[in-house]
């Protein structure tokens, strides 16, 4: 250790650790209630079922989710495509979508559309934006001279690609495979709806159909052990992050052969993403007698905006407090703390929820069903989502800076405002707008932690659509699917800026 | 920017924190839902004076929350739909035992045994048939098993309600008929995924008959006008599983004069009179007649069974799954 990272950081990040721990430590005090009951759920042959299905679930949509992401971001960034401002745009607007309206609104255009299959495509569609803007903004910001020396010693494409381009994007690429294989875990109204039975769906039938609360932690305790088994994984993958340089000078574009039919791909795949949605959205509209709500709309819209906003401030600062001092300040200590942060992620909504209705009413009355106590749920949610895209940025700048500060006889707090601060800036604002679009779509958490008589978006949304108002609920998704797009269209700014920006 | 959504994160903060310190309402953990809720309950407060906290959430939901809040529940009264789940919090000591009185309203089919809890209106399970191709109903919803039936029955397995009566089954009939049951439905049914879907579809002649809530065929009645209808409803024989009566029920949380008032309440003859006339249930008070559409409660041939006993649905849930019918 080099030296020890300044007081308010390390109080941020303990503090962020005990929330994220909530569920885990929740979990444990169930399954010690009924330590039969868990071994017994670990020998079952529905759990091996259920692990089977959640392996090739999670397997299956990380892949495509890698493989898409990155070769959108690269043929976006990197080449001569065709309307590249278009797709930087399109390809991160399905993340505004909530995976179990694009779920719904595919089985109700498309009736029978159930098991595996359809499954991996909605997962798929919904994941694919978180590595496909991790990895535009590593290519938009990594220094692509060496690509350039690399090809005029006479390296043919393919090894460029494995030696040169591949270990600058490595890092981004891996941290976002981890959210969407954490995040396809814990998912569970597209696949209940998409009829393909997880982790997740045995954890919410548990509840569902017979009341039993140790039966359902019993079962998220082997999807905490699964997630460690993934976080062990992506440990081993990460590879190192070098202090990169900023990029300089100009960069070329690689003409690509047949830039149309690539063109015509990426069309294809968002149509499927946000048209197919946005059009089962519209024809709800048109379905029985219900009437849009104009007043409780606007409430829900406003509720929603505070939300998410104060939840992705609160996230975001909880997350670069971890960022430094896991990174800046390596230690064992740090090291554990991400773990503790991570380990919860694939957790269901509900699980999550229950634990802090748990710690809420009966430790915590005060800020029980109070917007406090939502907000704790969002930090226990999505502290890995900003967590994610802090890193990356947070790992690049020289440690040098901090030495030279240092000398020049500023504290460590006047060092970490006047040049980390502002050097990680884009990648925080990045991280802010994700963790804000992700809070927006929540569900379960906030149905049940609400203040009593407060809806959001999402609640009114499940609401209309549990009593088969579809007409009404139309204009809550399409809503939430706007106000999603938003950050949507923040976070690719400073791709876009890259793409006007090369010749 | 920042300004302005601080402003309104405050607004939301400070205002979000303020309703939940009002002392004097009663607050109700409601599975059922809003649209079918919430007129009543602002005819409650009309009436009595008492204002109600309302939290909407799906049944089993609300009822997890009240486990995990235990003794500190923030909850006056449970008010949700389905036997199992008031049975399971009931079980779990979650209830306040009810008033003789009040619960000698009810008949003794659809209330709890430990008189924890109390049906308020009542939900059949029916067949509804397409009058132009069947002419003949079957007599047993077993008989739907036939191969003359191949094809030509909706049914909604993903739904609460069908598992209920799944589960019920199981009781009363024992598993290996449930079984066979399943595994013929998986053949030759028709699944949609709501009881709506299926009403749709027998009513626009795509499916000749389907398994459903009464109430759908109601609303539906309400809606276009019985004599317009192509379809008709009709029970199964002779005391048969197929016509399961289900409730929806309440129960007292905390304790208070407050919560005793909203469950005479849901009883009385205003409120019986909503569910027989608006949401098209069955009133379980003798004063109230249901809809004349209806055939009445007690002429419904259905099994014996104790509403409490249909509580094991992770069983039910395997089966169905097993046979494939999710």
């Amino acid at each position: 250790m080099r030296q020890k990272p300044p007081a308010v950081l390390v109080l941020l990040a303990v503090f962020a650790t005990l929330i994220s721990l909530v569920p885990i430590g929740y979990l444990l005090f169930r399954g010690s209630q009924a330590a039969d009951q868990l071994l017994a759920e670990f020998v079952r042959p529905r759990t091996f079922e259920l692990l089977t299905n959640t392996t090739l679930l999670v397997v299956s949509v990380t892949a495509s989710a890698l493989l898409i992401g990155v070769f959108q971001a690269w043929l976006v960034v990197r080449t001569n495509l065709p309307f590249r401002n278009f797709f930087a745009v399109a390809a991160a607007l399905p993340l505004a979508m909530p995976s179990y309206v694009s779920a719904f609104g595919w089985v109700s255009l498309f009736p029978g559309f159930y098991g595996f299959w359809p499954s991996w495509l909605v997962m798929t569609l919904t994941t694919t934006p978180y590595v496909y803007l991790a990895v535009a903004a590593s290519l938009a910001s990594g220094n692509f001279q060496a690509e350039e020396v690399a090809r005029s010693l006479g390296k043919n494409r393919k090894r460029v690609l494995s030696e040169v381009t591949w270990p600058i994007i490595r890092p981004a690429a891996t941290a976002s495979s981890l959210l969407v294989a954490l995040y396809t875990l814990s998912e569970f109204g597209a696949v209940a709806t998409l009829r393909f039975e997880t982790f997740t769906i045995g954890v919410y039938n548990a509840y569902r159909s017979s009341f039993d609360r140790n039966a359902a932690a019993a079962i998220a305790i082997v999807l905490v052990v699964f997630t460690l088994v993934i976080l062990f994984a992506e440990r081993k993958s990460r590879g190192r992050v070098g202090n990169l340089e900023p990029h300089s000078g100009r960069r070329g574009r690689i003409n690509i052969q047949g830039r149309f039919g690539f063109a015509g791909g990426l069309f294809v795949f968002a149509g499927l993403g946000i048209g197919v949605p946005v059009a089962a959205l519209i024809r709800w509209s048109f379905i029985g007698t219900s009437s849009a709500e104009v007043q409780r709309l606007f409430d829900a819209l406003i509720a929603t905006i505070g939300y998410s906003v104060a939840a992705g401030v609160i996230i975001t600062a909880f997350a670069l407090a971890i960022a430094l001092i896991t990174l800046r300040y390596r230690s064992t200590f740090a090291r554990s703390i991400e773990t503790s942060v991570w380990v919860g992620h694939a957790l269901p909504g509900i699980v999550v929820a229950l634990s802090l209705v748990f710690l809420g009413a009966n430790v915590f009355p005060a800020i029980y069903q109070t917007a406090w106590l939502v907000m704790i749920a969002y930090v226990a949610l999505f502290l890995p989502n900003a967590l994610a895209g802090i890193r990356n940025p947070v790992s690049q700048i020289p440690i040098v800076l901090d030495d030279v500060g240092r000398s020049l006889g500023q504290t460590k707090i006047q060092v970490l405002r006047k040049i980390t601060l502002p050097i990680v800036s884009p990648g925080v604002m990045a991280a802010l707008a994700l963790v804000t679009l992700t809070v927006m779509k929540e569900l379960p958490a906030t149905l049940l932690l609400r203040p009593t008589g407060v809806d959001t978006l999402a609640t009114r949304l499940w609401a209309l659509t549990d009593a088969s108002f579809y007409a009404a609920a139309a204009p809550y998704g399409l809503l939430l699917f706007l106000l999603g797009g938003i950050p949507a269209w923040l976070l690719n700014r400073q791709i876009r800026k890259t793409i006007d920006a090369t010749t | 920017m920042l300004k302005k959504s601080a402003a309104i994160l405050a607004v939301s903060m400070l205002g979000l924190t303020g309703c939940v310190a009002e002392e004097e309402a009663l607050t109700l953990y409601s599975g059922r839902k809003e649209n079918l809720v919430q007129p009543l309950i602002d005819q409650f407060t009309e009436d009595t004076g008492i204002e109600v906290d309302v939290r909407y959430a799906g049944t089993s939901e609300t009822a997890a929350l009240i486990l995990e809040e235990g003794d500190n529940t923030n909850a006056d009264v449970f008010y949700g739909v389905g036997g199992a789940a008031l049975g399971a919090l009931s079980a779990a000591g979650a209830f306040v035992e009810l008033d003789q009185d009040v619960l000698d309203l009810v008949p003794e089919a659809y209330r709890s045994a430990d008189d924890e809890w109390v049906g308020t209106s009542g939900r059949a399970r029916i067949l509804v048939y397409n009058t132009e191709t069947v002419a003949e109903v079957p007599d047993s919803v077993l008989d739907l098993a036939n191969p003359e039936w191949d094809g030509r029955v909706a049914i909604a397995p993903s739904y609460g309600s069908f598992q209920a009566f799944v589960t019920a089954m199981r009781v009363v009939e024992g598993e290996q008929v449930a079984r066979d049951w399943l595994n013929a439905m998986s053949e030759q049914a028709v699944i949609f995924g709501r009881d709506e879907e299926v009403m749709e579809a027998v009513e626009s002649g795509q499916v000749d008959t389907g398994m459903v809530n009464h109430y759908y065929w109601n609303r539906r009645g309400i809606e276009q006008g019985y004599d317009n209808l192509t379809s008709a409803a009709a029970f199964f024989g002779t005391t048969d599983v197929g016509n399961l009566v289900n409730v929806a029920g309440v129960g007292i949380v905390t304790d208070s004069e407050q919560a005793r008032t909203f469950v005479e309440y849901l009883l009385s003859d205003s409120a019986q009179t909503y569910f027989a006339e608006t949401t098209m249930e069955y009133p379980l008070v003798s004063t109230v007649e249901a809809a004349e559409e209806l055939i009445p409660l007690d002429e419904i041939p259905t099994a014996e069974l104790d509403l409490n006993d249909i509580d094991q649905l992770d069983r039910t849930l395997e089966m169905m799954r097993e046979a494939g019918l999710l």
